[in-house]
């Protein structure tokens, strides 16, 4: 004999009440994701079909300029945006822990702009960085001829005015994360360093750095994510252009989905990015719930 | 009221056994603790009686209807937890009200069981509080009261106390016994605190590793513990334990006889069998000072004052023996020492079996 | 504690010296935005990006709130602002609940399929939505739901429940495990429990998820662009239709103006919550 409880009136209630995110997860997250990559292995043009034809689209894909300079702009940006904000924003959470003043005006003035949208963030600062009356004039003005701002609509520049508004955008996201790591150290540590004498610089590089291994994840997960998903940025600052200098791959299936009527190339476009997400993410994510792991013992 | 039979009752996580073949019987009125170390199954057991876990095997009859299959709720339990498990977002009168608010009582009865029971916890001035503004003690009465309004026939207390200082917990102690008295509940409370089990239980089951070793009342199990590790484990401080061989009636430790002609055998025992022999530290005194018991030579090592008594320790061949001794006499006690072991009031075990012979 | 906290050493003037320029930064897009936003036209061509406006004029966003044009309508951007409001409301509550539910039952209730059901979500956390764009598109419109208000609502929900199930099966299941087994020993059943003690005490995490959803679906592009439909556009998308579409002269004012305008929900938000801003982030960036 087993008895089990599993039947009485609470878990079926509980089993009714999961049905909606079941239903979403089942067919939008897996069903939505099969059928894209399915559509992905066809001819498929405005119209989704069935005429198997393999691999060839993601051939067809990968001759593809435009689809070239957007991966290549994206693994530029993705980079340096991430390794800039991790940086910028780790020693701002330092410096905002060596007990300043003001210290909450500091960090609101630092975060502030992770709460507003990509497309106030581009507008803002494509209008900053404006060839005619941005921050090119206000050189101009002040008597610096020399200084020809025009990065905004140079092809071989355009990818750092995202980069500058990306890094303005998160870093203070990075800064939060690394400075609640930071706070959540044992104050015992640092008496413990003072009295062996250890320079601030040298704890914070060989003892606080290691300890903030799950903040560093976290924060790259994060970033990583938002990097793959890079679309509104793109969309309000340059439009991809000048050309297609600031393509991205997101902007890329967009454009084949709703404009260009390629289904069958947007969706390989798509498939790749998933592939590509998978495996950036999935060994940060194990790396991540190992850290975890090890810490809780 | 009612008692709780449980029969052949196994619970496993996974591969993990942690119930093994359960047997357990209280009375009405029993006042019945499950007493055991950490980790040993108390709370899977008391869990399994409420209905909170499933179980692999076995069968649960509370007041004669069996109850295997029957929510928590239609078990006629109530239950006190160690955390207390108050609802932080209600008043304490919400807290109390609650179980019968959800069982649809009508308004009246409520109000005059509520009342009643927070006269009696004398927590009547602090019913309009949050549990978030009381203290340990309150919130314990609380706790309490929530299981006493609902009228159940059987009671479950998952280690009440251990969240109180030493004081309140003895405060909460005879609370609880005088409780169970005036009241008549029946009462199955888990803990791993042994005083609390021998001041509150008429009966003790002892749990080792998933199984019950034993279960007896409180003087049964400390003057003839069923087993070895019931031995060690009760009464503080603990029983000491001789490793040797049974030869002619007598216990041979580490070839030294002590003639045990005055132990209470259930059965002859053969020889040569390997046997522990288990004397408490009250049950060995000073030859010279004339107790009773079988003598044998020793060295004294040194003492721990314990206040109403001073624990000796000396040392017997390769063995270490704690005795019981007024304070004034320990003082006067140094180097080689004869001690007097009265072997009426020992236990013998079989080493291999580790079962009282 | 680190540092030498009282004395201006020379490294603390660097510690402060650095903070400043990096405020600067950090601040100089809000503030070429506010100025700007406050000049005319013709100054905005001679003077500088840094200078004060001469005359400030609230002209540049009254006219990008009320008369505006995105192509051949001129209503301003508060077509879009009152969109989102409404996609907001109902998109906020709908997806916190099913969150809210969904993260209950699986932190405390353990059902069947909890664990696979889990492990989808927390994976589509990172997933780009690309992926899923076109299929939703065809299922949405098989039913009627493109290019309606329901359509953007029911998508919101969808894109929301990782997260929001995610913060509150955490939530819950950081709840001690006697409290939900005191009220099971009460007779209280799923809802009971999720309603009498569950949700009342959860109050903090509701807090965070609805700064959470509310920047979120506010500053959404991509959802209300593909699934909302022209008459629901939301404010983000309508402020870029209305900075690309001006013909003849740009008029950078208003576009300012309407940028400060799209901006100013998130921005309230954020200082009004304060700490809890960083703590929603925080809950919904700790995924597995
Ligand atoms: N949900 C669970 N999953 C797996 N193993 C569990 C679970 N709950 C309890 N156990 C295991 O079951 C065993 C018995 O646990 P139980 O809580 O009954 O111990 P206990 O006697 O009450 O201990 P304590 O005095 O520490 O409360 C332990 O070894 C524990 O690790
Ligand atoms: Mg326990």
């Amino acid at each position: 004999m087993r008895f089990n409880l599993r039947f009485v009136s609470g878990r079926i209630a509980a089993q009714v009440a999961l049905l909606p995110a079941m239903l979403i997860a089942l067919t939008v997250f897996c069903g939505a994701t099969g059928w894209t990559v399915w559509i992905s292995l066809t001819n498929s043009r405005m119209l989704p079909n069935t005429n198997f034809i393999g691999l060839r689209q993601y051939g067809s894909l990968f001759a593809n300029e435009r689809w070239i300079v957007s991966v290549q702009n994206l693994a530029l940006f993705g980079a340096l945006f991430i390794v800039i904000s991790l940086a910028l924003g780790f020693l701002l959470a330092v410096l905002i822990d060596q007990r300043v003043r003001a210290e909450d005006l500091l960090r609101s003035m630092f975060l502030y702009p992770f709460s507003m949208s990509f497309i106030v963030t581009g507008l803002a600062w494509r209008w900053i960085l404006d060839p005619t009356l941005g921050i090119s004039k206000l050189a101009h003005d002040l008597g610096f001829e020399a200084i020809q701002f025009d990065w905004l609509v140079r092809q071989d520049r355009v990818i750092f005015t995202l980069l500058a508004a990306g890094v303005w955008h998160a870093a203070g996201l990075v800064m939060a994360i690394m400075l609640a790591g930071l706070r959540g150290i044992d104050q015992e540590i640092w008496k413990a360093t003072r009295i062996e004498g250890i320079p601030a610089w040298r704890t914070y590089l060989f003892v606080v750095l290691p300890m903030l291994k799950g903040s560093f994840a976290t924060a790259t997960i994060l970033m990583a994510t938002s990097v793959v998903r890079l679309y509104d940025l793109s969309v309000a600052m340059t439009n991809g252009g000048p050309g297609i200098a600031s393509e991205v791959p997101a902007k890329f299936v967009m454009d084949n989905l709703f404009e260009r009527q390629n289904i069958g190339l947007a969706t390989a476009a798509a498939t790749s990015m998933l592939v590509t997400v998978v495996a950036v993410v999935a060994p940060l994510l194990y790396w991540q719930s190992r850290s975890a792991e090890r810490a809780a013992r | 009221m009612a008692g709780v039979r449980v029969s052949a009752l196994s619970k496993s996580y996974g591969a993990l056994s942690v119930l093994r073949d359960i047997d357990l019987e209280v009375a009405e009125g029993e006042f019945t603790v499950l007493l055991g170390p950490s980790g040993c199954g108390k709370s899977t057991l008391l869990n399994a009686i409420a209905g909170l876990d499933d179980i692999n095997d076995g069968t649960i009859m509370i007041g004669g209807e069996d109850v295997t299959a029957r929510e928590p709720s239609k078990r006629g339990i109530a239950m006190v937890f160690q955390s207390y498990a108050l609802y932080p977002t209600m008043t304490v009168r919400g807290n109390l009200s609650f179980g019968l608010k959800v069982k649809g009582r009508p308004r009246a009865e409520i109000e005059k069981r509520v009342a009643w029971a927070a006269e009696l916890l004398q927590i009547t001035p602090q019913l309009d509080r949050k549990p978030g503004q009381m203290s340990g003690g309150q919130r314990q009465r609380v706790a309490i009261g929530r299981a006493l309004v609902q009228d159940a026939r059987l009671f479950l207390f998952d280690e009440p106390l251990s969240n109180l200082d030493a004081k309140l917990r003895t405060e909460m102690r005879v609370e609880i016994k005088k409780l169970h008295k005036e009241l008549g509940l029946t009462i199955v409370y888990v803990t791993h605190d042994q005083i609390e089990a021998m001041t509150l239980a008429t009966r003790i089951a002892v749990m080792q590793g998933g199984r019950i070793e034993q279960y007896a009342a409180p003087d049964e199990l400390y003057e003839r513990p069923e087993t070895l590790f019931v031995a060690g484990f009760v009464g503080a401080p603990a029983m000491n334990f001789l490793p040797g061989i049974w030869r002619a009636g007598a216990v041979e430790v580490d070839g030294i006889r002590i003639p045990a002609g005055a132990l209470d055998l259930r059965a002859p025992v053969a020889d040569g069998t390997s046997v522990v022999l288990g004397v408490r530290p009250e049950h060995i005194g000073l030859a010279e000072d004339g107790a009773p018991g079988e003598a044998i030579a020793t060295t004294m090592q040194f003492m721990e004052p314990m206040g109403a008594d001073t624990l000796g320790w000396f040392a017997m061949g390769g063995h270490r023996l704690s005795v019981r001794l007024a304070p004034q006499r320990a003082r006067a006690v140094a180097g080689a020492t004869t001690l007097a072991l009265d072997l009426r009031l020992a236990s013998l075990f079989d080493a291999t079996t580790e079962r009282r012979l | 504690m680190r540092g030498q906290s009282g004395a201006f050493s020379p490294v603390r003037l660097g510690i402060y010296g650095f903070l400043l320029i990096s405020a600067a930064f950090f601040l100089l897009p809000l503030y070429v935005m506010v100025v700007t936003s406050l000049k005319s036209m013709p100054e905005i061509r001679e003077g500088n990006l840094l200078a004060l406006p001469g005359a400030p004029s609230a002209a540049a966003w009254i006219k990008a709130w009320s008369t505006a044009c995105t192509g051949l309508t001129c209503n301003g951007i508060q077509v879009g602002f009152w969109n989102s409001v409404t996609i907001l409301v109902p998109s906020v509550a709908v997806s916190i609940s099913v969150g809210a539910v969904t993260g209950y039952a699986l932190s405390l209730w353990r059902p069947r399929g909890a664990a696979l059901l889990f492990g989808i979500l927390m994976s589509v956390a990172f997933v780009p939505y690309q992926v899923f764009l076109f299929p939703l598109v065809r299922m949405f419109s098989y039913v009627g739901l493109n290019s309606t208000l329901l359509g953007i609502i029911v998508i919101h929900t969808i894109f929301g429940l990782p997260t929001m199930t995610l913060i509150f099966r955490n939530y819950f299941a950081s709840v001690p495990i006697e409290l939900f087994k005191a009220a099971r020993v009460d007779g209280a059943g799923f809802w009971r429990i999720f309603g009498s003690i569950m949700l009342p005490m959860a109050v903090p995490i509701i807090v965070v998820a609805m700064i959470l959803q509310t920047t979120g679906i506010w500053n959404d592009f991509i959802f209300g662009l593909v699934f909302a439909g022209r008459e629901n556009f939301p404010m983000t998308v309508q402020l870029n239709n209305i900075v690309n579409s001006t013909q003849g002269e740009r008029e950078y004012n208003v576009d300012m103006a309407a940028t400060m305008l799209t901006a100013l929900v998130p921005l309230a938000v954020y200082f009004i919550s304060g700490r809890w801003f960083v703590r929603g982030i925080a809950a919904g960036a700790v995924k597995g």
